[in-house]
């Protein structure tokens, strides 16, 4: 199988959470011998070249982050830029969030399942995971690890199901959190949690306080 | 819906806002409104001005054209840069997690749309949409329906 494989972040590939999140998924679809080439549509220039990819070839995978419950604008904006084709191609996804729960991502989701027929192609399925907020912050070992579990999916869908298999509905994860831990989470968040990000803003070279509530402050 | 919202000697007040021609960029989700800046967007252009705006509205109608049944990617890229209002802070609301808000005051959400939108999913997602500010949806409107959305706007 030849998967073109798309970035749908909006955000420049060197820091794109989906670009190492894809990455992982490309060695597992290299381990079942399927060959893949990726593009990322924060680039405008490329927009041309990912284009004629989608018009060459009939196996498209759109890996994208969810912005606000769907699509990022950018995303859609690349998409209205795509001819029509037939159901000789199939696109499936790759939806990923920062919020960790399976239930953040299911609005996005149900976006992502009615688009192929809006594009006149199949769907392939949507491949669905949380708790990707980290990846970013954190050092290429640990990055390595976070993304690792996706090698797996990249196998999967070497297999030529699209992401419809049990394996792919379980890789979400809980649905909710358990009230057990969302006590925790809650407690965690409203103290370490806190610290954490404040210390994570302070790498950043950002020393005020990450709830200023900056436009009463500034009186303007 | 400017005449709809003069006439009948309406109590609301109200703004409208005509983005076509500004300039607006999508989010690049850079995340320095949450780590770097926080409440202030990288982004220098038009788009800071009308979330000042949004912010203190009790109401924020989304009056868009729709593509793929939802909402056109100018709107959407309207929608994606609220995040300065919101902080890096997360909790646990009604089982969820959510980000904290950075303001006490949060605007409600409708849409007014044209075109062949998905009502189903538009309203889902505008109630997904004021979810994550802690806000409530006023509901989803083709533009043929436009003057329940007025009732809406001031019941």
């Amino acid at each position: 199988m030849h998967v073109v494989i798309i970035n749908g972040s909006p955000r420049v590939q060197k820091y794109s959470n989906t670009e190492k999140i894809i990455a992982a998924f490309g060695k597992g679809l290299s381990e079942k011998g399927s060959t893949f080439e990726t593009y990322a549509i924060s680039n405008r220039k490329t927009w041309d070249i990912i284009r004629a990819a989608y018009i060459k070839n009939d196996e498209i995978l759109i890996a994208l982050p969810l912005y606000v419950e769907c699509v990022p604008g950018l995303l859609l904006e690349f998409l209205e830029t795509l001819p029509p084709k037939d159901e000789r191609t199939r696109i499936s996804f790759l939806l990923q969030s920062g919020f960790a729960e399976g239930c953040q991502l299911r609005c996005g989701e149900a976006f992502l399942e009615k688009l192929p027929e809006y594009l006149g192609v199949r769907y392939g399925g949507c491949l669905v995971k949380g708790d990707n907020f980290g990846i970013r912050i954190v050092d290429e070992k640990t990055q390595a690890q976070l993304t690792k579990p996706y090698q797996a999916m990249g196998r999967l869908f070497a297999e030529g199901e699209g992401f419809f298999r049990e394996e792919a509905k379980k890789f979400t994860g809980p649905e909710y959190f358990p009230l057990p831990a969302r006590l925790l989470i809650g407690l965690i968040h409203r103290t370490l949690g806190k610290k954490m990000f404040q210390k994570v803003a302070a790498s950043w070279g950002c020393n005020t306080p990450l709830d200023e509530k900056v436009w009463e402050t500034s009186n303007v | 819906m400017e005449e709809l919202l003069r006439g009948g000697g309406n109590a609301a007040g109200f703004e409208l806002i005509d983005t076509t021609g500004m300039n607006i960029s999508h989010c690049v989700g850079c995340n320095c409104c949450w780590l770097k800046t926080p409440g202030v967007c990288a982004i220098q252009d038009d788009y800071e001005p009308i979330l000042r705006k949004m912010n203190r509205a009790d109401q924020v109608w989304l009056i868009s054209d729709t593509r793929f049944g939802f909402v056109s990617w100018q709107t959407k890229n309207i929608v994606d840069r609220i995040m300065p209002l919101v902080t890096m802070y997360l909790k646990v609301k009604d089982g969820q997690m959510r980000h904290v808000m950075r303001y006490d005051h949060q605007p409600d959400i409708g849409i007014i749309y044209t075109g062949d939108g998905d009502q189903a999913y538009l309203e889902r997602w505008c109630q997904r949409t004021a979810l994550n500010l802690g806000s409530r949806s006023l509901g989803v409107f083709s533009e043929r329906d436009k003057k329940e959305a007025v009732v809406c706007m001031l019941s």
